[in-house]
């Protein structure tokens, strides 16, 4: 029995770890920029929600959609203004770019809203729902459905859309695109712009659950890392079995092995992928 | 090539020759350094003392400055930012000595550095007041220039157990769960002591690791134990997000008590009804009342003029900053002199009743004489349930 | 023409070590820890150089490397080791590791690289944490107090310490820039299937540059420890080390030989107008400095210089 809550409690954990690499993954994969900005643009998305909730008493779930508005146009920018002057630089030159953007940015929150920890506590609260014995929260439910539907849209964006498939084919060969006459920059732009709205559209959801504050940036970025090496590059369901791979080991080591080991065990695993198989569960050749 | 080095050392220059200048000026008023977490994951606690320690001095400049002998002098506070780090705590104490020519030290965040800092304050003969350190580990240390304000962690989980063991009838059986950290840990383990001094049953005890995202698992094992009273430790973000996700798995308990968040408004505002019925103990509470001999006069007073002043009710750690300004001013005047070590023997030798509660240290330096209450939120307020003169009201059975 | 490049740098280098030497003549407290300081950002970055400038392999493991130095040195001082052979025990630790680790980890490239060296630290740092027989845990770990010497003297000790491994660095960086092994690791930067073509053996060169990385890194972490007396798991394997060390590269210039070196001075004279003057925006000013650096200085300070010559001829 309690097993089978374990393996719930990992699941559901396993999709809030989804909703938070979703746009990690993608910045990665196609521009081959890691973002180090994406855990404090995530808690900038908590923010506005919180903000949206206490002061004009507006729902979370409408957050969603306006901070996903309003984070495209940011990431946009960012991408057009800053990251495509160095995009062809070695990995680490834009790994660095973002970093200092990051510590501006977390540093403007703490002098924006104070460091001190808030938490979006909807009334009444959405509670949960049992299965027998086994008890499930409906807000890590509807977290779990956002990143099945987010990287829903993003593969039939893909798939489907003129855009999408600039920005598959930039993805695979930036200069072949090029010469086909992709605007190559546009696309990093939208990219990022994309990345940056899944952002912004796991913050509403993730103040209802943990509670906000600019100092909880690197956790989420750390998840976001594990996540998508553990899925893989290059494909978007990867994200969710990422996710959910590492929700579910997380928690059966702290059954397992006591919960201050529960991290441990998940770099350790992090650590195993990396030397012995880099393209992750779902990750394509060519991406390591 | 060249350039780049006289670049470069153009830039130390300037550097120093902006320290020492720093340095220089301001020799009238009285310097008290103060170490502070200002960024880093602490930050949240560095402004918390940081608002006591401005509101004693605001009073004390407001009312001339503090007497020695016959003059008056005003109090600065130099701070400085060891961004949570606490090597850079013990530097930037050395530094505040050395470069800034402060003449006495509040001691940085909690036990693990002011014990690191606390080296240096000993090695210059400067007095610090710990502010946030509770283990009898910091101050055994054999030093004399080290005091603090909170008394040893078993004066939290003595009575805390004694009053679940009066009120929870039958077999009571306990689960730990502790974050793995100084004081969370360190605060734990005495729980464990004294639950297992009274025989009661510990059917759970686990840590979690610093920077945990999740608690499900540990939590449905304790709902598995079927525990009546669960006991916590953590700091507000790891206790909020414990608290939710207790509610979520539906774990429930006649007693849960958890510390050191419920102390703090930011953990009522933030778990909302979530809050009800949790317990929890601090060294001080809004609600207590003594007449104090110091600037701030009685715990109404001090309470009344930090609202004015902050708009927010005090917590202890707040408290405690305030105090420790008053305690040094307090020596100061008795001393009637600015020096470090007249100020020491007038710190060693205090024996007053203040807002805070009567202080008087050990031998040892850590305070000796108060009776940290015990307090439960009960309808969105922290109500004192112990010790019995300025109880609020009774313990209340029941968390959902 | 090589030698003559030698002896400029080799001259260079004396003049910058006696001055650095002579700074403990000040005597003020503070100017001995800026420069303790100072030395130990050079370490930090002269170290790196070797495994990301030379080699061009994004490494983010100079903090694993430090924490490890730090905890070998401090629990061998606390089971009676003199403290200079501690120091020393710590260098070793640290490399035999990395020699170790550089094996598993150095077949990955580019973003894996650096994301399997940064957990590296995490892991270390958690077993810091749990190992609480050996490390004290979370509580941290005190180191034994010299009673012996003043605090002056104490601080002239430790500088000294610190100078002589920074110097050790240098001479190994110099050597390495001067040897097969400089040209293989360059050769690896440029096109590592190329340099496997023509004879290099990547493997052992990315091992060696990948130990060398540690060695000094290592050591200066034992000297680290006993400096400031208290370590705990969080403070020593901080990923700002890390960071940093990268950061004082990229601004001296990468690769280069004095590049380490400028960097790590200008960065902490920055740091240290920032951090006093600027209290409540000193991260996000970092960041702001961070940023136009890489976006108006790629190649670093060192490209200014040049760029400067070449014009002049």
């Amino acid at each position: 029995m309690l097993a089978l809550q374990i393996l719930a409690n990992g699941l559901m954990l396993g999709g809030l770890y989804a909703c938070i690499a979703a746009g990690f993954s993608l910045v990665w994969g196609v521009l081959n920029v890691i973002n180090i900005l994406h855990g404090s643009l995530i808690v900038l998305g908590a923010y506005l929600a919180f903000f949206a909730y206490t002061l004009w008493g507006i729902h979370p779930f409408a957050s969603i959609v306006i901070a996903g508005t309003l984070f495209f146009a940011l990431g946009y920018l960012v991408q057009s203004a800053l990251i495509n002057r160095v995009i062809g630089a070695p990995v680490l030159i834009t790994l660095t770019l973002t970093f200092g953007l990051d510590l501006m940015l977390a540093n403007a929150m703490i002098v924006g809203f104070k460091a001190d920890f808030r938490k979006l506590t909807l009334d009444p609260p959405l509670g949960s729902i049992a299965l027998g014995e086994v008890v499930m929260p409906v807000d890590r439910l509807l977290a779990m459905a956002l990143a099945l539907a987010l990287t829903g849209l993003l593969y039939l964006l893909l798939a489907h859309s003129r855009i999408g498939r600039a920005i598959v084919a930039v993805r695979m060969d930036r200069e072949a695109a090029a010469l086909m006459g992709v605007d190559v920059r546009r696309v990093y732009a939208i990219t990022f712009g994309l990345g940056t709205l899944m952002a912004g559209a796991a913050g509403p959801l993730l103040a209802m659950i943990f509670p906000i504050s600019p100092l909880t940036g690197p956790a989420y970025l750390g998840k976001a890392f594990v996540v998508c090496v553990l899925g893989g590059l290059g494909s978007v369901p990867a994200v969710i079995v990422g996710g959910i791979v590492l929700g579910v080991v997380e928690s059966f080591a702290a059954l397992w092995f006591g919960p201050e080991h529960a991290v441990t065990v998940s770099f350790a695993l992090l650590i195993a992928f990396l030397i012995f198989r880099p393209t992750g569960l779902l990750g394509k050749k060519g991406y390591e | 090539m060249k350039k780049a080095f006289v670049a470069a050392f153009a830039a130390i220059g300037a550097t120093l020759g902006l320290t020492l200048a720093a340095g220089a000026a301001a020799q009238e008023a009285i310097r008290i350094g103060a170490p502070l977490p200002i960024t880093g994951p602490l930050a949240p606690e560095a402004a918390k003392q940081k608002r006591g320690y401005d509101l004693w001095a605001e009073l004390v400049n407001k009312a001339g400055g503090v007497k020695v002998g016959d003059k008056r002098h005003k109090v600065e506070i130099v701070y400085m930012d060891y961004q949570s780090n606490t090597p850079r705590a013990v530097q930037g104490a050395e530094k505040l000595i050395t470069q800034d020519k402060v003449q006495f030290l509040f001691a940085p965040f909690g036990s693990g550095a002011t014990k690191a800092a606390s080296s240096v304050a000993e090695r210059y003969r400067i007095p610090m007041i710990a502010v946030t350190a509770s283990s009898e580990q910091v101050y055994d240390q054999g030093y004399k220039y080290l005091f603090g304000t909170f008394t040893p962690n078993q004066t939290l989980t003595e009575p805390i157990s004694d009053i679940v063991k009066k009120r929870v009838s039958g077999a009571i059986r306990v689960a730990i769960l502790a974050r793995n950290d100084l004081f969370p840990l360190a605060i734990a383990q005495e729980l464990e002591k004294s639950a297992k001094k009274r025989g009661i049953d510990v059917v759970y005890f686990e840590k979690y690791a610093i920077g945990t995202l999740d608690h499900a698992s540990a939590l449905s094992q304790i709902k598995a134990a079927a525990p009546n009273w669960i006991f916590a430790t953590g700091y507000t973000n790891d206790l909020v997000l414990m608290r939710k996700q207790m509610a979520d798995l539906q774990v429930e308990a006649p007693v849960v008590t958890m510390i050191a968040a419920p102390a703090y408004q930011e953990f009522i505002d933030a778990s909302g009804k979530l809050a009800e019925n949790i317990s929890s103990a601090s060294w001080w509470h809004p609600a207590v009342r003594y007449q104090g001999k110091t600037i701030f006069g009685s715990t109404e007073n001090f309470v009344k003029l930090f609202e004015a002043k902050y708009k927010s009710t005090p917590d202890y750690v707040e408290a405690s900053a305030a105090v420790s300004g008053a305690l040094f001013q307090l020596a100061i005047e008795r001393a009637g002199a600015l020096d470090p070590v007249k100020v020491r023997d007038a710190l060693a030798q205090t024996d007053l009743t203040t807002f805070w509660g009567p202080v008087r240290f050990g031998p040892n330096g850590q305070i000796t004489s108060l009776e940290p209450p015990v307090f439960q939120i009960q309808g969105g307020k922290p109500i004192v349930v112990h010790p019995a003169p300025i109880a609020q009201g009774e313990l209340k059975l029941g968390v959902k | 023409m090589g030698g003559a490049r030698l002896r400029r740098e080799l001259a260079i280098a004396a003049v910058a070590l006696a001055l650095v030497a002579a700074l403990p003549l000040s005597g003020d407290a503070y100017v001995l820890r800026l420069g303790t300081t100072v030395l130990l950002y050079a370490v930090l970055a002269m170290s790196w150089n070797f495994i990301g400038g030379m080699t061009g392999y994004p490494s983010f493991a100079s903090a694993a490397f430090f924490g490890l130095g730090a905890y070998a040195g401090a629990v061998a001082q606390s089971s009676g080791m003199p403290m200079a052979l501690a120091w020393a025990f710590a260098g070793l630790v640290a490399a035999a590791f990395a020699a170790l680790l550089g094996v598993a980890l150095l077949r990955l490239r580019g973003h894996y690289f650096a994301i399997a060296s940064l957990v590296v630290a995490e892991v270390l740092r958690e077993i810091a944490n749990s190992a609480t027989d050996l490390t004290g845990g979370g509580m941290g770990l005190n180191l034994p107090v010299m009673s012996a010497l003043s605090i002056q003297a104490q601080a002239v000790l430790f500088f000294y310490a610190m100078l002589a491994v920074a110097a050790l660095n240098f001479g190994a960086m110099l050597a390495t820039a001067h040897s097969r092994l400089g040209f293989g690791l360059r050769c690896i930067q440029q096109n590592e299937s190329a340099a496997d073509m023509i004879g290099v053996n990547t493997t052992l060169y990315k091992t060696v540059a990948f130990t060398l990385s540690a060695v000094f890194v290592g050591g200066a972490g034992a000297i680290y420890a006993s400096w400031v007396n208290y370590i705990e798991p969080p403070d020593v394997f901080d990923v700002l080390f890390s960071v940093k060390a990268i950061v004082m590269v990229l601004l001296g210039g990468a690769g280069s030989l004095f590049g380490p070196l400028i960097g790590a001075t200008v960065f902490l004279g920055l740091e240290e107008l920032v951090w006093r003057n600027l209290l409540q925006i000193h991260t996000g000013i970092l960041g702001l400095l961070i940023v136009l650096l890489v976006l108006f200085l790629p190649r670093g300070l060192l490209s200014l210089a040049r760029r400067h010559r070449s014009a002049a001829a």
